[in-house]
């Protein structure tokens, strides 16, 4: 018997240690965990894209797949917007600050930001979808002189579930912005948009030739947003979608993120439409 | 504080209890992380008014069984129904096909013989009671309780198998008794046993209930098939499952 | 590659040769059936068998594997090694050694898999001519052949075997263990009679023109609904498949609740949860869908990817499926108009 030694970095199953170094609780179901990796060679090579995501990992209940948050020009430390929905996230959102739990990744791949850059930008979310996109709608902020207009719709179920909020609050005021926010269930504070996030089509004007489209949301959405891109004149190659699948190992070999002929985790999330429509299963 | 823990028993031969007692050296382990307030197997004190995870084996047979499974309900944080008989009403729960009166006639003769205190029907206790998790089986297997009882002291969710046996038997390369000619039930049973009596050369009964991913229709065919009458089937599946709704149809 | 001949007396010397530096492992008779074992004494290794219950992935990526073991504490890994013992298998049919071949394409392609690497370099690929068994179907893939992917294979002459050597290591084992002469004119005659025979030996060739469109242009098909009526979703077909390389990932808790060990097992896409996601959202509820599913990767997602199907058509499924769905008749009714 002879032990084949390997690098730490050889197993790609093997997750790093990262410390929790903030917790905000955003509704009463999601919280956004700041997270820094541990080891400093490690997270300096961590370099991430919009739309890609990470695998969880806490030892003795199990891994989940989260999309990151935070924008890449974010250095040194990553934000999960995590919703207490499983056993693993039901686990994280019992931790405290400080606490240390395991990250593998980034997995995937994530929105073609270099080739987004120049155009419009047309990002629609519905509920948690807005966790993903938030990465990029940050990553543009910070990149603002490199887009032309960025139009952003938000939808979810009632107010409580609006997420962000106090970073919308601020964004509604400036006007390098265009951002509309819209509920199902409205309550005496509301005083945005009420109804579905396909209604606040009719009242943005962009230009079709020009913008990238990016959608997120639960899987019933995406074919009404895309229908409404679709009318609006935008290609299909230029509207992205993130599809949430279960993605258990991130690395193209356990099978359950299998979506049409390709696998979410490597071949995905994102996917243009034009790849999408050619997925079966997929809208 | 750790965990205070109670072992109680309904109607049963308390066998899923003795599996308890077989697995001494990480019962050690496990007495650790808990406090073991009450085991009724092992212990002659009363049951405590307070605890945090209650462990219940056997059928519900009485309305004293009845009282303490509300009782339970209403004090215990997570219920852990364990065995057939405490998950799909198992041996006790036979007692329910024909007449009840008859069974106890034929068993304790005729006359007013008071047999148990305002006895009911058998039927397992998720029939009172909602629980938790479920050790489904007869006997437990003790890999199994202790996976159920680690989640449960980490508060996880149940993670119960809902697909039939044949994939573990598999991969555990037993000769399938139909390439025999012989009737396996555990093309329809709820795995997680490790495919046990089969590895020992024994079909399986369906101890452990009906899976829930099982297609019980198409099974019913192709038995059907190699001459197995679906009356036949039942029968057999009914052994721990008389109150399987899919099973008496 | 060069070509050597042994005649057939001299087999357990080369088993009994091999044991002394190495693990052997063959097919051994369990019952009426086969399974891929450690060989203790040369008579055990059957190379007369037909196929083994499970294919030699099991000796790869096993159905159960310990990844690492951690302390709940600060999550963190106690031990991730891989130990592998220099080991020999023994008879593999040229089908299982293709299906390591589709294998590899997953496990050692991009994110290389530590596991079932150590396990693959440190064990050396004997195989061995068979004949075609009712539910075999290789001849459809053109994986009735193999051509590399192993150091050593036989093919049985009757007196002797004519051997294929591939790799340096292989030819080494025969110079050290086993006396063997370079093959004549009149061997490879016979070897080329041997191939011709065996191919006239399989009684029927599947169709599989077009089959990838196929899936997608019969995408609807109510054939689909026909074997989700029939199937028992119980993954034995993803179990004793050679190239279903699918797993599950669980924790298991030590009983004091401190340590414990990260699990992989083989899962099947036949089951329910396998395609669910934890709010609850299951992107494939129908049995029809999950038995799709499972052609729909086969013969196109793993084919767009690597330009091979993931079938070496091998017959295990067709074997072990209860409720007879074989991919010969999947295929077969594609092929010549779906349900009707």
């Amino acid at each position: 018997m002879s032990p084949l030694s390997r690098e730490f970095t050889a197993n790609p199953y093997r997750p790093w240690p990262a410390r929790i170094t903030s917790i905000m609780d955003l509704t009463e179901n999601e919280k956004l965990f700041e997270m820094r990796i541990i080891d400093d060679s490690v997270r300096e090579a961590f370099q991430f894209a919009s739309g890609q995501f990470v695998e969880l990992s806490l030892f003795g209940v199990g891994e989940a797949p989260i999309s990151i948050s935070s924008a890449p020009s974010k250095q040194g430390f990553i934000e999960l917007c995590v919703r207490n929905a499983g056993d693993v996230t039901g686990a994280l959102h019992k931790k405290q600050c400080g606490d240390i739990v395991g990250l593998r990744g980034p997995f995937g791949r994530g929105f073609p930001f270099k080739e987004m850059k120049g155009h419009d930008m047309l990002l629609v979310a519905g509920g948690l979808g807005i966790a993903p996109l938030k990465s990029l709608i940050n990553h543009i902020h910070d990149d603002r002189h490199d887009f032309g207009k960025v139009t952003i719709l938000y939808g979810a179920k009632n107010p409580s579930e609006i997420l962000f909020r106090y970073q919308f609050d601020m964004w509604k005021h400036r006007d390098d912005f265009e951002l509309i926010l819209t509920v199902d269930e409205p309550d005496d504070t509301w005083g945005d948009e009420v109804g579905r996030v396909t209604r606040l089509f009719d009242m943005i004007d962009i230009d079709p030739t020009n913008t990238y489209g990016a959608i997120c949301g639960p899987p019933v959405m995406y074919r009404f947003v895309i229908d409404e891109m679709r009318k609006k004149g935008m290609d299909a190659d230029k509207i992205y979608v993130s599809f949430e699948r279960r993605m258990k190992c991130g690395i193209g070999k356990c099978g359950h993120c299998g979506v049409g002929h390709q696998y979410a985790c490597i071949d995905g999330p994102v996917f243009n439409y034009w790849e999408a429509m050619n997925l079966q299963e997929a809208i | 504080m750790p965990p205070r823990v109670v072992v109680v028993g309904l109607a049963s031969d308390f066998g899923c209890q003795v599996q308890m007692t077989n697995i001494e050296d990480q019962l050690l382990d496990v007495l650790g992380r808990i406090e073991l307030s009450y085991w009724q197997l092992a212990s002659s004190g009363h049951m405590p008014e307070e605890y945090d995870v209650a462990i219940v084996e056997g059928a519900v047979t009485t309305g004293e069984h009845v009282a303490l499974l509300e009782r339970i309900r209403a004090t215990a944080s997570a219920v852990i129904a364990i065995g057939a008989c405490a998950v799909t009403g198992g041996i006790p729960a036979l007692a329910t096909s024909g007449s009840l009166d008859d069974h106890y006639a034929c068993v304790y003769g005729e006359g007013d013989v008071e047999v148990a205190c305002g006895r009911i029907a058998p039927m397992p206790i998720t029939s009172v009671i909602d629980v938790e998790y479920r050790v489904p089986g007869c006997p437990i297997d003790m890999d199994e309780f202790t996976q159920v009882l680690s989640r449960a002291l980490q508060g996880l969710s149940d993670c119960i198998p809902r697909e039939p046996m044949c994939a573990i038997c598999k991969t555990l390369e037993n000769i399938c008794f139909y390439e025999r000619g012989e009737v396996c039930l555990g093309l329809i049973t709820r795995t997680g046993c490790n495919a046990r009596c089969i590895t020992l050369g024994r079909p399986c009964t369906g101890c452990r209930g009906l899976a829930e991913d099982a297609n019980l229709e198409s099974a019913i065919l192709l038995l059907a098939e190699r001459g197995v009458s679906r009356e036949d089937l039942m029968t057999r599946a009914r052994l721990y499952n008389t109150l399987e709704e899919a099973f008496t149809r | 590659m060069f070509f050597r001949i042994m005649d057939k007396d001299r087999l357990p010397d080369l088993v009994a040769g091999l044991s002394k530096g190495f693990e052997v492992i063959g097919p051994v008779a369990k019952g009426e059936r086969f399974v891929f074992e450690r060989i203790e004494t040369p008579e055990m290794l059957r190379l007369d068998y037909d196929t083994t219950l499970l294919p030699p992935k099991k000796l790869f990526f096993p159905p159960e594997e310990q990844m690492m073991r951690f302390r709940v504490a600060d999550n963190e890994v106690v031990d991730d090694e891989v130990y592998a013992a220099p080991r020999v298998i023994f008879g593999l049919h040229p089908c299982d050694i293709n299906a390591l071949m589709l294998m590899d394409n997953v496990f050692l392609g991009e994110y290389e898999d530590p596991y079932y690497r150590a396990r693959r370099e440190s064990t050396m690929l004997i195989g061995v001519s068979c004949k075609p068994t009712d539910e075999c179907f290789c001849n459809a893939w053109g994986t009735d052949e193999v051509h590399w992917g192993f150091d050593v294979f036989l093919t049985d002459l009757g007196d002797r075997y004519f051997i294929s050597v591939r790799s340096v290591k292989g030819a080494e084992l025969l110079d050290e263990f086993v006396a063997t002469r370079d093959a004549d004119e009149s061997d490879t005659a016979a070897f080329q009679q041997h191939t011709r025979n065996f191919k006239n030996s399989f009684t029927d060739d599947l169709d599989t023109s077009q089959l990838p469109l196929l899936l997608d242009a019969k995408f609807d098909d109510p054939l689909w609904d026909r074997l989700g009526e029939r199937c028992l979703s119980c993954g034995a077909c993803s179990m004793v498949c050679p190239t279903c390389y699918c797993f599950d990932v669980t924790d298991r808790l030590e009983a004091d609740g401190k340590t414990g060990t990260r699990v992989r097992t083989w899962d099947s896409c036949q089951f329910t949860q396998f395609a669910e996601v934890a709010h609850g959202q299951n992107f494939r509820e129908s049995r029809a869908s999950r038995v799709k599913y499972r052609y729909y990767h086969k013969q196109w997602g793993y084919l767009s990817k690597f330009e091979r199907v993931l079938c070496v058509g091998c017959g295990r499924c067709a074997r072990a499926c209860l409720a007879g769905i074989s991919p010969r008749e999947v295929v077969t009714a594609l092929e010549m108009g779906g349900a009707s």
